[in-house]
């Protein structure tokens, strides 16, 4: 399998420098070509454990982190919100 | 020969689930309050933060599985949604993706007043986490983003494409929002945001089997929105297809104010959410007796309250619907029909006619009246017995709503009881005869229905006790 | 003897028998990591003021003769991808280079009100990815055996600590071998505990179904010791198992113990000095009265690519919070949207970050999802079925930790796989969840230390801790720091 590295990039927002391009495009592919040789399986992978069931939540409310305490990291703030460039037109 | 298309409709309904606390985090569920309130470093997907899961959305979720007559997954996952947006701070949505909590299910939709119904069939219920929320004002920097409803538990329930015009798609929307409300497991306020809805339209030949190009119509806000979006696709695609065109596979925006939907761009079209199983939580397993439980917790559904009330109380379709549309009406209605003893449309009309309107002018609801099914079916054994005028019920319906008096002893302490003394009566006929002259000689001169209001004017004459039945003989007697 | 060089469990007895303060002790630690971190380079955070005061805090605690957990006033080093509240948190990476966290790893949380002293963060290869810990876009830490190699990864920091006298005890984290591998190449002990353990709230996540924090030390009970601390039922991890534990109690004696060997994990890829090294050990334990079973464990073969696609998959999505906008690095090359998140996570990860992310995109998208992801789940299925076989007929498995020793630096950077392919004895572990301790097994002949790996059923850690101190009293005990000089 050809891996199609622009369009990989691209749903993964990552950028590739051209001067890398070729050197990911390699790397990617023998990886690929190493996990290709996982043999034919011929069960059905159903993905739930029935035998192991998860504990849920109880409905009940824990305090919430302060306003601050949640912009504190961010790159851009503006009147308690995070900012981010205007995403319509 | 113009070849005639028939529309085929189906719809993503998304309901906020009014939990107390979000899906995943013990943030409070919450509308409104300060921006970025609400939040924690879960819900805003802080490195090194897991998921819990809320085991009231998992009931919630089953309840409106049954409701809609859906296989309970009992054993089911959740899966993750990867796709990049600001107000998605994990970069991807826990939602479910191969196995829903509940699918295979319908729902009857009644479209008219006769209670004519169609099914409409469910595909899937599944439940998910709601994004943040972006704010836009001249003055900002960029976007702002409000955290608050990330995490915000949703169902969605998907249809299968089985409505063929806008009116029966809006049909199936109140009615799903009339269930969500009946289970009472979601706010179902529309201008909150916390019922949404996406719409899939496609045409076809009339009498073709096989569907047409389908197109995605995104950001439909209301229900009348989604009506006016789906007449306009409809518009929209038989024009294409009229042309001898083809309608492309896309997905599109709603403009509401413009009234027109757009397609959405091709970067936007291209997404691949590269769904798989999440990792951060386990299998979910409800055990069969719990299933039960809930399905225990189902009450009666207002398309079969609705159909109750006409079939078997005999009431008009309109009262019917609109005691089945208000919780503290239809509870208190209840009541009546167990109690007994009275008209029942005669306390649909009372109901849905004096007490709203008393309700809306004291700016309170039902409950929080002294009304009683016991009382208000006191008054109504007065007026059915004659000892008091449905005039004089205008009074006493006030009294014994917002005092703790019954019916009897407001018409005894107002002194509303009927007039039926014959000799009253025949005065106070004599004396509206002798004030309006002009309408007698009308009446005589063939004006039938000048009598109506000298009956009237007998009524007012006094106070309303008068029995106007005995009043009319009276009347007719005089005038000869 | 220095403070900083004893075991733990010696120091928690001295500051009972008030032979030493904890004031004392941090001091002998911080007073070492003066000393050597210039050539060591295995923090990235150190927090001298907050380790003091937790340590005067424990003194006082002590000296009102109250009774402590055995871990108090103890210096512990923290890998750089548990949170940690107020104190940076980086992944080793641009990315977070100044993310502080509002809140706490519930094993931070565990150590705190156990009374240990916090020394600072450790580094590691970015988002824990790598084997060498030359993936950390800071600082290369050098392996204290041999300045010029690295010390594995991706927990080096924690092992390299270790082994240079700069903590007493510290936390990695393990998704592939990540605290096995460092712990094989810096000659201490390193314990991946069963999946479910141990909590991972507040362990940055790089493969949400493979990571689990576990304890790394220089003896093996005091890798013990802090296992018990932080393992245990956690409300906030749905994954972490609802199970009360026993206390952890270590025997020697081997006598009758059942010890599996599987041969996929001797094959041509293992370098002699370690198949031997590991091979003497296994002729001791026989001799002192365990058995030897050959065992098969046939899809051994294919683990690595399971893993890759597993871990990658689950990577790309983890990974993909950090776009500029809520936390962490924001390109300055931003004119919209689109900006923000393609040269945010292009300028803000490494190459092998970028490599993971790409594979699991890859693996995950439309088209592809079928042929690798679920083949990959289907097959840890298998190789879960094949370890839960064996361990009917044995009580442990022991294997090579690594196939290797420490390398030079730059060794095999150019080369993905020649990298991945170290891992090839420890990610088993991992797809099947199970727990495993690498313990210090002789040297080569460049005097590198050489890894053991003790593999047991879910939950038997107390069984391999055990075997893995019936071992370390073979060896005349394991703590020995090398001369640094």
């Amino acid at each position: 399998m050809k891996i199609d590295l622009e369009k990989v990039a691209q749903l993964a927002r990552l950028k590739i420098e051209p001067e890398k391009r070729e050197m990911f495009e390699r790397q990617l592919q023998s990886i690929v070509e190493m996990v290709e040789k996982l043999p034919q399986m011929e069960e059905a992978y159903v993905g739930v454990d029935p035998a192991h069931p998860m504990q849920l939540r109880e409905d009940t409310v824990r305090p919430s982190l302060r306003r601050e305490a949640i912009l504190a990291n961010a790159p851009q703030t503006q009147a308690g919100c995070v900012v981010v460039p205007k995403t319509v037109e | 020969m113009k070849m005639e298309f028939e529309p085929v409709i189906g719809l993503e309904v998304h309901a906020e689930l009014s939990t107390e606390t979000k899906i995943y985090c013990g943030c409070k569920n919450e509308f409104g309050g300060e921006v970025n309130s609400h939040c924690c470093e879960i819900c805003t997907g802080m490195p090194g933060t897991l998921p819990t899961l809320n085991s009231r959305v998992v009931d919630y979720a089953i309840k409106m599985g049954h409701a809609l007559h859906c296989k309970i997954n009992n054993v089911c996952k959740q899966d993750r949604k990867n796709y990049f947006y600001p107000d998605l701070p994990k970069a991807y949505q826990i939602s479910q993706a191969d196995i829903p909590l509940c699918e295979h299910g319908y729902v009857d939709v009644l479209l008219d007043e006769s209670c004519h119904s169609k099914r409409i069939g469910v595909t899937r219920i599944h439940i998910e986490e709601d994004a943040g929320k972006l704010l836009h004002d001249e003055s900002f920097l960029g976007s702002l983003i409000d955290f608050n409803r990330c995490g915000v538990p949703l169902i969605e329930i998907v249809s299968e494409p089985d409505m063929r015009s806008s009116e029966e798609a809006k049909a199936y929307l109140e009615t799903i929002k009339g269930i969500l409300g009946y289970l009472d497991i979601s706010d179902c306020k529309m201008q909150e945001g916390s019922i949404r809805c996406d719409v899939n339209v496609s045409l076809r030949p009339k009498g073709s089997e096989k569907f047409g190009n389908r197109c995605e119509m995104k950001n439909v806000n209301s229900f009348s929105g989604a009506q006016r979006a789906i007449e306009y696709e409809i518009k929209r695609q038989s024009e294409i297809l009229g042309k001898g065109g083809t309608v492309s596979q896309e997905t599109r925006r709603w403009d509401d104010a413009k009234g027109q939907s757009f397609p959405m761009r091709s970067k936007e079209n291209a997404d691949d959410y590269r769904y798989f199983p999440e990792p951060d939580l386990g299998t979910i397993v409800v055990s069969p007796e719990h299933v039960e439980e809930l399905r225990a917790q189902i009450p009666e559904l207002p398309g079969e309250k609705l159909q109750r009330y006409v079939k078997k109380c005999g009431l008009a379709y309109f009262d019917a619907n609109l005691l089945c549309e208000n919780v503290e009406k239809y509870t208190f209605f209840e009541r009546v029909i167990e109690i007994g003893g009275c008209s029942l449309q005669a306390a649909a009309n009372w109901l849905n006619g004096d007490v709203t309107r008393l309700l809306g002018e004291r700016m309170t609801t039902l409950f929080a009246t002294c009304l009683t099914p016991e009382k208000l079916i006191g008054m109504l054994r007065l007026i059915e017995g004659g000892q008091i005028s449905n005039t004089a019920g205008k009074t006493v319906i006030e009294e014994i709503m917002f005092t703790e008096k019954t019916a009897e002893e407001v018409v005894k302490e107002k002194e509303l009881m009927q007039i039926n003394d014959t000799g009253a009566l025949e005065k106070t006929v004599r004396e509206v005869i002798e004030k309006n002259g002009k309408v007698v000689a009308d009446y005589r001169g063939g004006k039938s229905n000048a009598l109506g209001f000298l009956v009237g004017q007998c009524m007012r004459a006094s106070g309303g006790k008068a029995n106007p039945a005995a009043v009319r003989e009276i009347l007719l007697k005089q005038l000869g | 003897m220095e403070l900083y060089e004893f075991s733990a469990v010696e120091l928690s007895r001295m500051l009972r028998a008030r032979e030493c303060s904890s004031a004392e002790l941090t001091r002998s630690v911080l007073e070492r990591i003066e000393k050597v971190e210039k050539r060591v380079r295995a923090y990235l955070t150190v927090d001298r003021e907050g380790a003091l005061a937790a340590a005067e805090r424990a003194d006082e605690r002590f000296a009102a003769g109250e009774t402590l957990p055995p871990l108090s006033g103890i210096p512990i080093g923290v890998k750089d991808n548990i949170c940690t509240r107020g104190m940076r948190t980086t992944c080793a990476s641009k990315m977070l280079d100044n993310f502080v966290p509002p809140y706490n790893a519930t094993v931070i949380e565990r150590l705190q009100s156990a009374g240990a002293v916090v020394t600072g963060k450790l580094n590691l290869d970015e988002f824990a990815m790598g084997s060498s810990c030359e993936n950390s876009h800071f600082q290369k830490t050098a392996n204290p055996h041999d300045l010029t190699r690295v010390p594995g990864g991706s927990s080096g920091g924690s092992a390299a600590a270790l082994a240079a006298g700069e903590a007493i005890l510290t936390l990695g984290s393990d998704t592939g071998g990540s605290i096995r591998q460092p712990a094989a190449y810096c000659g201490i002990v390193g314990l991946k505990p069963t999946y479910g353990a141990v909590s991972r709230y507040g362990l940055v996540a790089f493969a949400s179904s493979l990571d689990q924090i576990g304890p790394m030390a220089r003896t093996v009970e005091d890798a013990a010791l802090l296992f018990s601390a932080i393992r245990g039922a956690d409300s906030r991890d749905a994954t972490c198992a609802a199970r009360e534990y026993a206390p952890l109690s270590l025997s020697s004696d081997v006598r009758g113990m059942r010890i599996g060997v599987p041969e996929e994990y001797y094959g041509d890829g293992v370098e002699a000095a370690v198949k031997a090294a590991v091979h003497a050990q296994l002729q001791e334990l026989e001799k002192a009265g365990a058995k030897l079973i050959p065992i098969r464990l046939p899809s051994t073969p294919y683990a690595l690519s399971a893993y890759y696609i597993i871990s990658s998959a689950e990577a790309s999505s983890n990974l993909a919070r950090y776009d500029g906008v809520r936390y962490g690095f924001r390109s300055e090359r931003v004119e919209n949207l689109e900006d923000v998140y393609l040269n945010t996570r292009s300028e803000g990860f490494g190459d092998e970050c970028k490599r993971r992310i790409m594979l699991g995109t890859f693996v995950l998208s439309s088209g592809y999802y079928d042929a690798y992801y679920k083949r990959a789940k289907l097959l840890q299925q298998r190789i879960a079925a094949e370890f839960t076989e064996a361990f009917k007929s044995c009580d442990a498995i022991v294997t090579p930790t690594a196939p290797d020793t420490a390398f030079p630096f730059g060794a095999h950077s150019d080369d993905p796989l020649k990298m991945y392919a170290s891992d090839i004895c420890t990610v088993t572990v991992n797809i099947a969840g199970l727990p495993a301790v690498s313990i210090p097994c002789g040297k080569d002949a460049h005097g590198l230390p050489i890894g053991m790996q003790i593999i047991g059923g879910k939950f038997t850690e107390e069984k391999i801790l055990s075997l893995a101190k019936a071992c370390e009293e073979m060896a005349g005990g394991f703590n020995r720091l090398p001369a640094l000089d």
